[in-house]
């Protein structure tokens, strides 16, 4: 079951080290209203160790939001993915800052990450630097990253069969966050999350 | 005869500043169902585009009156909830949101609309039931998300079964028969005849004559670099089969 931090409520640790076959679990949210700067170090220090870390951030208004992830395979035949998603509007600035280190004996390392954002206003700052530093030669990486806008011919199906402009917008947004919101599994607390887009 | 439910008059077109409908008429009565066909290019997507509502498209002169009202005034979602739907040429993909929760937006939307309570969870599940049914989809169907790994047959069905759910008076079908293998294409067809009442209209665009041997239209229109070059009853659709479109102009 994936671990799940309230970033501004619950304390998100600094640093975790997964041993020999240990797999961690982690879902990272911050919901509207809140501002933080976050700093998560993972190592992978044991072999067959897998992390899969998901990230959620809504930020409609003026949050200031940071969050550095460094996920470093120390040893080889580790995995790790990464999967972050932030919805940034009004006049809030957001910066994710994810570095992949892979280390020279860290052979058959996979590891990927993702960051991908939505961006609701034009006075909004969304800054995305994934880094990979890379020293072993047998490895499978992969990063990706993208700001974006609400798309409008996704919007205009929906409007075409009926459904306002706002719950459409809506719509997209749970869309949006479907990846990461399904890694939650408390019921009540996903469906916070898909409340609080009401706010977005 | 019946009352005038769709009158355009007169309309021009663009996209990205490119002119492409150079004053098309048209008139559609309640019972009627119309093909417009015509080379790519032609027109046609935009005819589909701007009936609707897509806000990329602008009209820059004519008219088009639904029901008595001025729809180019009329947002999309209006022009849904006064009775008017369009069957996507591309149907669009929604990750994460299910079927079952995409229509329950929809036909609440539109009930809202209209001063009506949200329609009832076990009516809203029989409906689905039944239009599902329609268009031989299996249970699962309901959970899936819209159009997302949908083959372009499923995809296909999935507009015909929106399409059932929200009743329109006036279907549009843009280019719906393209793709389709015959299984798809039968069910597509019966889709629309079902809905052929006498307060009812269809307006089947495209530039095949496969979906009109199903659904036999009442007035057959050649639409043909931004204008309607001719106008015809079913007669036309063999004509358009045998020599093409380029011999045929007003």
């Amino acid at each position: 079951m994936a671990k799940v931090y309230l970033i501004g409520k619950d304390a998100v640790p600094g640093r975790i080290s997964l041993g020999k076959g240990e797999l961690l679990d982690m879902v990272l949210v911050a919901l509207p209203g809140v501002s933080a700067d976050i700093g998560l170090e993972v190592d992978l220090d044991g072999e067959n160790a897998e992390l899969n870390l998901y990230g959620l951030y809504l930020c409609p208004n003026e949050e200031r939001l940071n969050i550095n992830v460094k996920v470093a395979h120390n040893v080889g035949r580790c995995t790790s993915r990464q999967l972050f998603k932030g919805i940034v509007g009004g006049r809030s600035r957001t910066g994710f800052y994810g570095l992949i280190y892979v280390a020279k004996d860290a052979q058959q390392t996979k590891a990927y990450q993702e960051n991908h954002n939505l961006q609701l206003s034009e006075e909004a700052k969304v800054e995305t630097r994934p880094q990979l530093e890379i020293y072993a030669d047998d490895v499978e990486c992969s990063h990706g990253a993208t700001v974006g806008k609400l798309d409008e011919q996704e919007q205009f199906y929906m409007r075409s069969r009926g459904i306002p402009e706002d719950k459409a917008r809506e719509l997209q947004m749970i869309s949006f966050i479907s990846s990461v919101a399904a890694q939650v599994e408390d019921e009540t607390l996903r469906e916070k999350i898909y409340d609080s887009l009401s706010e977005c | 005869m019946s009352e005038v439910l769709l009158e355009i008059k007169g309309l021009h077109a663009e996209v990205e500043g490119k002119e492409i409908l150079k004053g098309v008429d048209l008139a559609i009565r309640r019972g009627e169902v119309h093909a417009v066909m015509g080379p790519n290019g032609a027109g046609k997507s935009t005819l589909s585009a701007v009936l609707t509502g897509r806000p990329d498209y602008t009209v820059t002169a004519g008219s088009v009156t639904f029901a008595g009202r001025d729809l180019l005034t009329m947002s999309p979602e209006e022009r849904s909830w006064a009775g008017l739907f369009l069957s996507f040429q591309y149907p669009i993909e929604i990750p994460g949101v299910s079927i079952t929760n995409f229509m329950k937006a929809a036909i609440n939307a539109r009930r809202k609309a209209a001063g009506q309570e949200e329609m009832k969870p076990a009516e809203f599940l029989k409906l689905m039931k039944e239009k599902m049914a329609f268009v031989q989809m299996k249970g699962e169907f309901a959970k899936r998300e819209v159009n997302v790994g949908f083959s372009g047959g499923e995809k296909k069905r999935n507009e015909i079964f929106q399409m059932a759910m929200l009743d329109p008076t006036l279907a549009i079908l843009d280019e719906t028969d393209s793709g389709l293998d015959v299984d798809a294409l039968k069910i597509v067809a019966q889709g629309v005849n079902d809905l052929r009442s006498p307060e009812k209209a269809a307006i089947i665009v495209t530039h095949y004559q496969k979906l009109l041997e199903y659904v036999v239209p009442d007035v057959v229109h050649v639409l043909k670099e931004g204008r309607i070059v001719r106008t015809g009853g079913r007669e036309l659709v063999d004509i358009i089969e045998k020599e093409g479109f380029e011999k045929i102009d007003g």
